[in-house]
């Protein structure tokens, strides 16, 4: 995206955003509470009209299109309050992530292999599960929509540590299979661990970009959000 | 007594299939169509006209049904859009006005054009024994095509694709849209789908009495009430309340008097309502 602006009420929160994501890349956006991470991926994927700068996906413009239609064109999100069908079972909620097509056997074969724990639970009802099965869910969901690019928006929100990392794990693995990703996290070592390249946003502007070594080891972001006097 | 629950479920039934079209707007954005009445009454008065003017009853009530699922989509593609375009309370309160506006405005046209206008559906064929209770051949029909309907609906809406996409919906809208779902093309469909079966229960409900033109505010109501017992958004809830009201209704009827069913009615509501919030069978 270039130079994208976005808030609500005519009111900016994240402004001058130029970001770039190349296939098959994992990126990561970290920040602090508030920074505009959320908005910024609701920015992208249409939930939030742009207020300036466009979107652009393999040359195709989806500044003005409409969230279903950034999400048939190949942008899944995964918001951190998941948004699931609570009262439909685990099957009824993939099946329609693939919607309006039939389930992609492979893409059900890599879900289930993410997370077999979703091929044990088919017939449970998506409300009544644990945070992190409903966590797995929302990324299966959002694989089946067969995307070109998935957007994790903190995909660690309310897990316990063990869990996270097990979540960071399975992101890995989905990385490993060529998939590329967009990833907001508050804690930045997990991110830094898996992506290849990072942007640190303030305030509603990229204060920093750089590969993640290249951040790991800046004195600035080591400071602020790695806790290393 | 066997006859007057019989006649009970025939009236349940058709109270049923009609809540079942206003539920399910209400399900799906939080919008309760007060003008769903008056789509029925226009139904009917385009029976009425297609009938009078020498049509067989088939194709008469055919072109009734799909009158009043056009002026459902009319509304929905018009006064509707800016609507859903808010959310919340906003949009709640905002449905009610620019349906109630509609609601007088369907009302006014018809009584302007024709205050007498009524319908009546004859079906020939004499009583016929259920449970050995005479039933007339036109309660028979009414069930039957009101089963049937009910019946396509629940298919449709559990175990199709495009049934699914719906509920999703009515679940989680912004789930819905991240796979791909428009929320306002199904919102379509489901107005179109609402104002065929008030279509479909004017030409029921005229088998067994005349439907006229000023009874457009009585069907909403008996719709609401069936839509609040039965949960909002529920399907199965609209029809087991159906049948809940129906009977209550006719029984009322039967051992009190007809003035007093309205009443009953609605202390059957808000008993339900007093002892499950959420209608029968409500999310
Ligand atoms: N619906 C809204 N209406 C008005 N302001 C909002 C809305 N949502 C978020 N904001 C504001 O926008 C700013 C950025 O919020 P955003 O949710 O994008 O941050 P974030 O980086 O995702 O934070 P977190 O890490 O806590 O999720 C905040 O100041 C927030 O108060
Ligand atoms: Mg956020």
């Amino acid at each position: 995206m270039k130079g994208a602006a976005a808030g609500y009420l005519g009111q900016k929160v994240v402004e001058d955003i130029d970001l770039e994501v190349r296939t098959g890349e994992a990126v990561a956006i970290v920040g602090s509470n508030g920074a505009g991470k959320t908005t910024l991926f609701r920015a992208i994927v249409g939930l939030l009209p742009c207020m300036a700068g466009r979107v652009i996906l393999d040359g195709v413009d989806l500044t003005r299109r409409r969230a279903h239609r950034v999400a048939r064109a190949g942008v899944a999100y995964v918001p951190a309050e998941r948004h699931l069908f609570p009262a439909m079972t685990v099957k009824t909620n993939l099946m329609l992530g693939a919607y309006p097509h039939r389930p992609n056997r492979e893409t059900l074969e890599l879900v289930f292999d993410l997370f077999p724990r979703l091929k044990e639970r088919l017939g449970q009802q998506a409300g009544t599960m644990s945070g992190g099965e409903q966590q797995m869910l929302a990324v299966g969901r959002a694989l089946m929509t067969q995307p070109k690019l998935l957007m994790l928006d903190e995909p660690t929100t309310g897990l316990a540590p063990k869990v996270a990392k097990a979540a960071f794990e399975a992101v890995e693995r989905l990385k490993a299979t060529g998939m590329t990703l967009l990833i907001a996290e508050q804690q930045v070592p997990l991110a830094l661990s898996v992506a290849d390249r990072a942007y640190v946003l303030e305030n509603g502007r990229v204060r920093m970009e750089g590969t993640a070594e290249e951040l790991e080891h800046n004195p600035e972001v080591r400071r602020a959000y790695l806790g290393v006097a | 007594m066997k006859a007057v629950l019989l006649d009970g479920i025939v009236l349940g039934l058709g109270f049923g299939l009609l809540g079942v079209g206003l539920t399910l707007v209400y399900g799906l954005g939080g919008v309760l169509n007060l003008a769903y009445g008056e789509l029925a009454v226009l139904g009917a008065m385009v029976v009425s006209l297609v009938k009078d003017a020498g049509a067989p009853l088939a194709l008469a009530a055919v072109a009734g049904v799909a009158a009043a699922m056009a002026a459902a989509v009319l509304l929905d593609l018009t006064v509707m859009r800016p609507v859903y375009r808010q959310s919340g309370e906003h949009r709640v309160l905002l449905g009610l006005l620019v349906t109630l506006g509609v609601a007088f405005l369907i009302e006014g046209l018809l009584n302007w054009r024709d205050p007498l206008g009524a319908l009546t559906v004859d079906i020939g064929g004499g009583p016929i024994g259920i449970f050995g209770v005479p039933m007339p051949m036109s309660s028979i029909w009414a069930s039957a095509i009101t089963l049937g309907a009910g019946a396509i609906l629940v298919v449709f809406l559990g175990a199709t694709t495009f049934g699914r996409a719906i509920r999703s919906v009515m679940q989680d809208e912004v789930g819905a849209r991240l796979v791909g779902i428009s929320p306002s093309f199904t919102r379509t469909v489901i107005f179109a789908l609402s104002g065929a079966l008030a279509g479909l229960v004017a030409v029921t409900s005229a088998m067994s009495s005349p439907l006229t033109v000023t009874q457009g505010f009585d069907l909403t109501s008996f719709a609401l009430i069936v839509t609040v017992v039965g949960g909002l958004g529920s399907v199965t809830g609209a029809f087991l309340a159906g049948l809940l009201l129906g009977i209550v209704d006719t029984l009322s009827a039967y051992y009190v008097g007809q003035y007093i069913t309205s009443v009953v009615l609605l202390g059957a509501a808000g008993l339900t309502i007093l002892i499950r919030p959420r209608g029968l069978l409500g999310r």
